[in-house]
């Protein structure tokens, strides 16, 4: 036993793990590694594989989760692991699931493809029945599969659904195309490319001074109709809905490496903000807040346009403002946000008038109100 | 819905506002409690199925019982609003809100959503649907289509394939990358200059298709135009099809899952919804023809029977309600046999099971043998 933490059979034993963005012949050999690894295992004088490391399911754990969703080259993973006995007949199904999963993503990186998770399910569906019996197991088996070995959703073959766009002052131009100028692609931006490729090739030149992340695409539109680019030098960037913001990710990684003096800030709501705050703990990310905080909160939003938290986003501020490694200006917001027991939209800003919105930002950024 | 200009611009309606206005006013200093006259619309209705237009014995001899909902144009009945009752009163208030902001925002020519305005007086509305009832009113009484009213939301559907148009003076030029996603602009009435070398136009229910066709590219070896509304098509994707129809003339394919929702959405973009009943002139596609997956495919495919889910009893529920919406004995009674099929065996399926044994069998086979055989209803 104590011999397995030495051996690992797939590669999920350091503390400090990665899932990285690998192109399909890596993420093969990672693969092949495993099974030879597992197989050596076999083969020894001793086969014991009683223990597995599979990401433990754990309320504490939905920040990974949702960090494993959301493709990033860099996710923080250790303490999520629990090992369990290859005795107990549900793990080893757990584990017999994994395996399935991976025989299935081999097979398609292999063809050189890609799957959507719901044409997974059917096939492992009609694969292993006896295996696989809805949607939801598809999606954590795929989780698992994604801290075995390390690898991103995308780059095991599994297509990322929605789409970003990004407005404003920057310069974009694909190989052997014409420059975009994000600044003149009307309201609804210029929507990034699902193509992985592409987006490490995209040639970029700015004038911003900063980086605007909006969760919400109605006030991405919003902010590119009034041109809010025009009068703050920025870009705006967002993905549709939360987290499954793949290539919005990306992008952003590549414009901070790309510009590394613009400070990245979030207009976001609530649930991306408790992410954001988890977040805080690692030293690499570098989003910063700048709306809606408890201040903005108790001075802008009228009582009536607050809504209640979502229970889970309750429970997740409560377990973040007990960390210890959390500074305090975020653990007054989050508890705020415990106390309060609710949260605002950010159109409740539109109480003040349609270009409220725009002077919050500039006045915010100005006085640079961002944590 | 048009009124005397074909397109009713930002003046004349802003002209319309101040006339409404007027009256209103003229009421209140004339003594008389004002009221606001409504028109209702319906889609479709479920009473007397396919009999609607017919004639009805009554007492007293013959009578020709029109079933006018059934018509796009023509309204139900109408609604009277005033002031003397209670919850007509709040509901009055809200219109009122809701046009002042609406006249702000042709006055500025700025646009917003329907949640934009329900934050300017949350206290006043109380709830989101107070306000959606608000736009349709005011679009039924300055008989307008709500993007005229500059109330937009934020764009759902994606195009991909070989069209190329403007909007706005952006070019979105799909033809230069026929497998690359582009998002539906939601300014509609923007584009322009649009064309195509395209043979025809599918339309699939969901985002996860489309990018099985963007995948295997569809559209290198097919000429056509791929469109998605992501589930229940929204207002520009709906416009946006309309547009490509009638500048474009292409015969219309939908795809959508072989269950009742999917054939909800379809029908849907064929003939209306419920909530738009209003605009149903502008937002119908009656061109458009259902190429799958209906539930004779099982056989025909060989799916496996794993991925034949069974019908749920809200499934069966909506799936009867279909059966007897009377637009579909009139306008699209081929459409009965394959429902009733569903109906009969309670099983279900979903466009990925196709994909099941080969993943390429939706773009190689499936698709093209059925366009080609002319296998649609």
């Amino acid at each position: 036993m104590g011999e397995l933490s030495k051996n690992s059979i797939l590669f999920s034993d350091q503390h400090l793990c990665h899932a990285d963005i690998l192109p399909p012949s890596e993420v093969r050999a990672r693969i092949e590694v495993a099974i030879l690894n597992f197989l050596k295992n076999l083969n020894s004088s001793n086969p014991e594989v009683t223990d597995l490391p599979l990401i433990s399911r754990k309320m504490g754990n939905s920040r990974v989760r949702r960090g494993l969703l959301t493709d990033d080259s860099k996710i923080f993973l250790s303490h999520s692991f629990s090992t369990k006995s290859l005795m107990n007949e549900n793990t080893a199904n757990s584990f017999i699931r994994v395996w399935k999963v991976m025989e299935m993503c081999y097979q398609i990186l292999v063809q050189e493809k890609k799957v959507t998770q719901r044409e997974l399910f059917y096939k492992l569906l009609c694969d292993s029945p006896h295996y696989f019996t809805s949607q939801l197991q598809v999606n954590r088996t795929i989780q698992d599969l994604v801290a075995l070995v390390r690898c991103s959703r995308y780059s095991l073959g599994i297509m990322a659904s929605s789409r970003g766009a990004v407005a404003g002052r920057l310069l974009l131009q694909e190989p052997n195309q014409e420059i975009v100028d994000c600044s003149t692609c009307g309201s609804s931006g210029y929507v990034i490319s699902g193509d992985l490729n592409l987006l490490e090739n995209l040639v970029m030149k700015s004038d911003a001074r900063y980086i605007i992340v909006v969760e919400k695409h109605a006030i991405f539109q919003r902010l590119a109709e009034d041109r809010v680019f025009n009068q703050i030098p920025c870009i705006l960037i967002t993905a549709k809905g939360y987290p499954d913001i793949g290539t919005s990710r990306l992008l952003l990684h590549r414009m901070s490496r790309e510009f590394p003096e613009l400070p990245i800030l979030g207009l976001v709501d609530c649930t991306p903000v408790l992410y954001l705050i988890s977040k805080k703990t690692t030293p690499s990310c570098n989003v910063k807040w700048l709306g809606l905080r408890k201040d903005d909160i108790e001075q802008l939003v009228p009582e009536e346009s607050l809504i209640p938290l979502k229970p889970r986003d309750h429970q997740i501020a409560k377990s973040l403002s007990s960390s210890e490694i959390l500074q305090d200006k975020y653990k007054e917001e989050l508890s705020f946000m415990v106390q309060s027991g609710q949260r605002a939209e950010i159109e409740a800003l539109y109480f003040h008038g349609f270009d409220f919105l725009a002077k919050y930002i500039g006045k915010k950024i100005v006085q640079a109100d961002y944590i | 819905m048009e009124g005397k200009h074909s397109i009713p611009n930002r003046l004349y309606l802003l002209t319309k506002i101040k006339e409404l206005t007027r009256s209103l006013v003229e009421d209140l200093c004339n003594g008389r409690s004002p009221t606001l006259k409504i028109d209702q619309f319906t889609s479709y209705c479920s009473e007397d199925s396919g009999k609607c237009n017919q004639l009805r014995v009554t007492r007293g001899g013959f009578r020709l019982h029109l079933c006018s909902c059934c018509s796009y144009n023509l309204p139900k009945g109408k609604e009277i609003l005033t002031l003397r009752r209670e919850s007509q009163s709040r509901r009055f208030d809200a219109l009122l809100r809701v046009l002042l902001i609406v006249q702000q925002l042709l006055q500025e020519n700025k646009h917003g959503s329907k949640r934009d305005i329900y934050y300017m007086h949350p206290s006043v509305f109380k709830e989101q649907s107070v306000v959606d009832r608000a736009v349709n009113d005011i679009c039924i009484l300055l008989q307008c289509s709500r993007h005229n009213l500059n109330v937009v939301s934020v764009g759902n559907g994606l195009v991909m394939g070989w069209v190329r148009f403007a909007e706005a003076g952006r070019k979105f030029d799909c033809i230069s990358s026929p497998n690359t996603a582009h998002q539906i602009p939601v300014y509609v009435e923007d584009v322009e200059d649009i064309i195509s070398v395209a043979e025809y136009i599918l339309i699939v229910e969901k985002e996860s298709v489309f990018q099985r066709l963007a995948n295997d590219q569809f559209c290198r070896k097919n000429r056509c135009i791929v469109i998605t509304g992501r589930g229940y098509p929204d207002v520009p994707t709906r416009r946006f099809l309309h547009l490509l129809i009638e500048k474009l003339r292409l015969p219309v394919y939908c795809l959508v899952d072989c269950d009742p929702y999917g054939i909800d959405i379809l029908a849907t973009f064929r003939f209306g919804s419920m909530q738009m009943a209003y605009d149903a002139k502008s937002l119908r596609l009656p061109e458009i023809q259902w190429l799958g997956a209906f539930p004779s495919d099982c056989e025909k495919y060989q799916l496996p029977q794993h991925c034949l889910l069974p019908l749920t009893t809200e499934d069966k529920q909506k799936a009867e309600g279909i059966l007897h919406r009377c637009y579909v004995e009139r306008e699209a009674p081929s459409w009965r046999y394959e429902l009733q099929l569903m109906l009969d065996r309670g099983v279900k399926f979903e466009i990925e099971a196709l994909s099941v044994h080969s993943l390429t069998f939706l773009s190689e086979n499936y698709l093209p043998s059925k366009i080609q055989m002319g296998a649609f209803i």
